[in-house]
Order: structure tokens, then sequence, then C-alpha cells
């Protein structure tokens, strides 16, 4: 039976209700049109038709700034970043719950506790001191190869600018949020399954591999749905991690385009939408998912 | 099996916490940290700097009133957004969720830039006002031209333009009465909607809240972006909770006649409590790292005012001549503080949180 949810003599109430939806609505999807709408024109005519339809529509300003954004390299590390991060946040998170919530040691609640720690930090606080790490753990070992006289100086990288850096640290940031949520499922997953395969001689690797993954995919699901967006729109670390062009994510691509190009509208408008456009397909095609996911992930104390 | 996670979140949280420690009690000055010019411990010199330094006291000001916006903003708003939709006081509840949701998945960076484009002096609200401005100072020349009968009688013309345009009169003629009737009588007196047209480009009054480089007013609009970008994940979050309350129990009450209020204030706000609290903690750890949005938006400028703690750590670390102690150090005041904050909001939860 489909409740009565409001008494009548309500209707001024309801209007008001419409009118605040209808106005917070309309501030949140008319800039991202007006946005998408000034991408077609050109700078010129942006600057005398700021608020109405393009009169001249024209590709030129997303060919140009794909070009000097060289996005399609971008797109490409972004997409490499997010997936292979997804990848690897999703595995050890699965991995260590596993650990956590079915082995029982004396550890475990130490660590445990450190790593809960983590989902208070903000990793972007702790920027410059990461910042320091990778880069002196680079000169540290380049220094040692070099006096063996293996490498010239300044050849050998393995964090600072380096994609395997990006993703370690990716990964990194994730594991406190994405460990707790799967120890706490894992948790539900009954003890005796286990037992029983450890009766039948399954160590845990084995365990792991062929009765915890197949269980878990609802939360591997849930971990990755509520990962990509964050870890494809990440700036703050990827920017002080990566100085080289052709290792830049999209997000640091665009934001070049808020220095000297700005009073370049027209490539500038271009460059915003190819930044958001990913995302917002990925939410349309994922919405139920991602719905999902952002509850429950905020659900948990 | 937990070793290598483990590995990695000492290497990405713990040993650069301690690092932080240890530099930011020490003169480190960049260069090799171990073989190169020499560096020791020297106490807590650079926090007694940090604490004289007038910056550090803005953008901890700048930072407070970010997490003021988004716990006492985001939260009531997302929470008030949510309990519409669950009551159904207005239809199509998904519709509402769906768009509200969209700016978390848009780049901080995008959003950012998107809205400094907005708010700019040139921009269309700035360009949307103008033209506003420009049609009504339109009007009032053509009523003087029409009242004084054009350039028949320049004094009266100019007098009275002068009296239409205070704001702008002074900026563009430095004798007014003299300068204006001049370039009034330029003009062919059959010429006059040229001249009113010119009049207007010159003398009508312009939009000038140039709100991301005025000092007083450049916070407003990051608090404003923050909220508009952060409402739509605590309207799904409180929904998907509300969701969960056993619809007899409001069925129940209703039926005992409670008031909306008392449904909305005796039901779902209890039961909410211990979510309303988490998604505290996630705002305000949220809004300690609100770095990204700044940086696209303003930079910190103007002149710094709106560096936020995190912004200002960047500075001091990697523009100009770094200055790694400092950075360490606030990187430890900005870890305290947040801290502190999920400290006291765990006090206030339990204190004053419902019952389950």
């Amino acid at each position: 039976m489909q409740q009565k949810p409001i008494r009548p003599g309500t209707v001024l109430g309801k209007a008001a209700a419409y009118i605040v939806m209808g106005v917070f609505a309309f501030m949140t999807v008319y800039p991202l049109v007006w946005l998408f709408l000034n991408s077609f024109k050109t700078t010129t005519e942006f600057r005398t038709n700021m608020m109405g339809l393009p009169i001249d529509w024209t590709l030129d300003n997303y060919i140009s700034s794909w070009r000097i954004g060289a996005f399609d390299k971008l797109i490409g590390n972004s997409i490499l970043y997010t997936l292979g991060s997804t990848i690897g946040i999703t595995f050890f998170s699965l991995l260590t719950g596993f650990a956590f919530a079915k082995i029982k040691s004396k550890a475990t609640g130490f660590i445990y506790g450190s790593f809960i720690i983590g989902i208070l930090l903000t990793i972007q606080s702790l920027m410059v001191p990461l910042f320091l790490e990778v880069t002196s753990i680079d000169r540290g070992i380049g220094n040692i190869l070099q006096s063996l006289g293996l490498i010239g100086p300044g050849e050998f990288r393995l964090f600072h600018n380096t994609r395997f850096g990006v993703l370690i640290i990716y990964i990194g940031s994730a594991l406190p949020v994405g460990i707790y949520m799967c120890t706490e499922y894992i948790r539900g997953i009954p003890g005796a399954i286990i037992e029983a395969a450890q009766i039948d001689g399954a160590g845990y690797f084995r365990i792991f591999r062929s009765i915890i993954v197949g269980m878990s995919k609802p939360i591997a699901m849930t971990l990755s749905i509520l990962n990509i967006p964050l870890l494809w729109n990440e700036f703050a670390l990827i920017n002080i991690l990566v100085s080289e062009t052709n290792l830049k994510s999209l997000p640091l691509g665009i934001y070049k385009f808020s220095g000297g190009l700005s009073s370049d509208y027209g490539k500038q408008f271009a460059a915003l939408v190819i930044g958001m456009l990913p995302m917002l397909l990925f939410y349309i095609a994922f919405r139920r998912q991602i719905t999902a996911g952002v509850s429950m992930g905020a659900l948990k104390e | 099996m937990v070793l290598p996670s483990f590995l990695i979140y000492l290497f990405v949280f713990g040993f650069p916490i301690v690092l932080a420690i240890v530099l930011s009690l020490s003169n480190y000055g960049g260069g090799k940290m171990f073989g190169g010019a020499p560096w020791r411990i020297t106490g807590f010199q650079q926090y007694l700097r940090l604490f004289t330094d007038p910056y550090f006291w803005n953008a901890l000001k700048n930072n407070i009133y970010i997490v003021l916006i988004s716990v006492f903003g985001q939260l009531p708003l997302g929470f008030i957004f949510a309990y519409l939709i669950y009551r159904k006081t207005v239809k199509f509840g998904e519709f509402w969720q769906g768009v509200l949701y969209v700016p978390a998945m848009i780049s901080t960076i995008v959003v950012g830039i998107l809205w400094s484009i907005i708010f700019s002096p040139y921009g269309p609200i700035a360009d949307t006002a103008n033209h506003y401005y420009a049609d009504a100072y339109s009007a009032k020349i053509s009523g003087i031209f029409q009242a004084t009968g054009g350039l028949a009688d320049p004094d009266a013309l100019t007098g009275r333009i002068i009296k239409a345009s205070p704001s702008t009169i002074n900026t563009v003629f430095s004798d007014p009465s003299v300068d204006l009737k001049d370039f009034l009588l330029s003009y062919e007196p059959g010429d006059t909607a040229t001249l009113q047209r010119d009049l207007v480009n010159l003398l009508a009054p312009r939009w000038n809240a140039d709100f991301l480089s005025r000092n007083n007013v450049a916070m407003i609009p990051i608090c404003f972006v923050t909220l508009w970008m952060w409402v739509g994940t605590y309207l799904l979050i409180f929904l998907a909770n509300m969701q969960k309350i056993e619809r007899s129990i409001i069925e129940a009450a209703q039926i005992d006649g409670a008031s909306e209020t008392q449904i909305m204030g005796r039901i779902v706000l209890p039961s909410l409590s211990k979510v309303i609290a988490n998604s505290a903690i996630l705002c305000i750890s949220g809004s300690l790292s609100g770095f990204a949005l700044i940086l696209a938006m303003t930079g910190g400028g103007p002149a710094r005012v709106t560096q936020v703690l995190s912004i200002y750590m960047y500075d001091k670390a990697f523009m100009g001549a770094p200055d790694y102690p400092l950075a360490n150090a606030i990187a430890i005041m900005i870890v305290l503080f947040s801290l502190l904050l999920v400290a006291l909001m765990f006090a206030f939860e339990r204190r004053f949180g419902g019952k389950e």
C-alpha cells in the first residue's frame, strides 16, 4: 500500500520543496550545460555571446586543445593508473581482509588498528614528506649504483617520475578503507566453509583463491566502483609524483589549461569537457552501482 | 598475507609521517638527505616560526571556514534533501538524487577552473550583470535626451548625464562638466543615436564584484563550490540509510498522530545519528584536504588570502626556495588538526547521539 506521506493542507510546503530541489538541481546542471555549449564557440564569439547557443558551431577548440594537451597520451596514462591501481587495491584489500577476518594471529589486532588510523589520515596532507621520501630513495639508490659504475648520474628511477611509483602510492592511499571494508565483509562469510576446506587439506592461499575471491565479488565490485572515480580524478598526489608530460594523467593536463592558456576560453572549455566526460559516462553507465556503493561505503563506522 | 599490504601502507603512510615529524624538528635544507650538506635536529623552532607567521593563521582560519561550511552546510542540506525524497514530499526521487550527485563525479580541477571562469570579472555573471546595467543606463540616457531636447541644450544635457552616471563619470573624464560637454559637442546634432550608444559604452556602470580577486570575499565562492560539489554525496548516504528504517515504525507513529517534525526529530534523526557522525568525519577529513579545488580556483591568491593549510604547505615546499622543515611542520599540524576535529566529533556523538 502506498502510504500517504504528507498531510493535506501542506500544498505550500510541497511547492516550496519542489522549488528548493529545482533550484539546486538547476544550479548543478546548468553550469555544466553552459560549459558544454560554450566549448563549441570560438573565443571571440564567447566574449560577445556568453549565455546564448553557439551561432557558429565549431569543433576547432576540441581539435587544438586535444593536440596542445596531448590528451590521447594522458587519457592512456589515466586508464593505466586507474585500472592498475583499482586491481591492486582490490587484490590486496581482499587478501589482507581475509587474513584479518579469518586467520588468528597475535599481531592482527595491532596491524588492523594501524590500518584503521590510516582511514582518518588524508594522504594529501603528507604530500611533502612523501615527495621527499620518493626522491631521496631514488637518489640514494641511484648514487650507489652510480658509484658502482653501473649507470650515469640521475638515471635511476624507481618511485619518482615512474608509473610504478604512481601505482604503488595510489594503491597504498586506498588500502586503509579497502582493507577495512573487505575485512568486515569477509567476517560475514561462514567459518564452516573455510574449516571444511582446511579439513580437505587446502592451504590459506588455496582457500583464498577458490573460496574467498568467488564469494567476495560484491565487495570487490563495490570497492572498484568507489575507487575508479577517485583515482581517475586524483590530482594532489600525482602532481608531486610526476613531472614528465608523457607520464601525466588527465587532471594534470587539464590543470595546464588554467595557467598560460587561461584567456583562450574556447580551448579551455573544450579541455574541461574532455576532463569531465569520461567520468560522466562512467556515472551514466554505473549509476545504480555507484549509488549503492557510496551509501554502503559510508555506512559502517 | 598481510605483509605486502602492510609494507605498502608503511611506505605510503607510516614512513612519511615519521619523516615529517623528524624533518619538522630539523633544519634540513633540501639536497641529499644522507651524505649531503649536514642537517640536524633543532627542536621546535619550526613550530615557533609557524605560530608567528600570520599566513599560517590565515590559512587555518580559511580551513576552519571550509570545515564549518562542510559540516553545517553540506550535511544539513544533504539531510533535508534526502528527507524530502524519503518522505515523498517531492516525486521522482531517483532523478533528483541522480542529478545532485553529478558534481562528485567530476574532477576537482575541472570544477575549480569552471567556477573560477564563472566568477571571474570577465565571466558570465559579470557579463549578464553588465548587459543589465547597460540596458538600464541606455534607457536613462535616452530619457535624458528626450527631456532636454538633445544637443540643443548642451549644458542641461551635460549636467543631467553627470548626475545619472555617478559611479563612472570621474573615471572617464577628469573634469566632467567641461570635458563631457566638449565630448558631446564633438558629435553632429543629427547624430544623437551614435552619441547615445557611445555614451552607454563609455559611462554605463559595470559589475565589479571580482569575487575571486578581492580579499574579503574570495573565500565565499570557494565555500559555495565546496557545497555545490558535495551536497549530493551526503544526500545519497542519508537517503540510503533512511530507507533502511522500518516503514512500520513511521506508519505506527502516523496513526498515533505524530506530526512531520516529530517523525523527523524522534524517528529519522536518532536512527541516523551514527551515520551522521560518520559523515561528519568524512566531511572534516575531506574538507581538510581540499587542495586541488583551491589550487584550480585561486591558487591561494590573491596575495595568499585564500590559502588553506595544504596550499600553504605546498607553497612552502614546491614554490620558490623550498622550506621543507616548515612544510613538514605544517603537514604535522594538518594531521593533528584533523585528528582533533575527529576526536571532537566522536565526543560529540557520544554525548548527544541517539540510542540505537
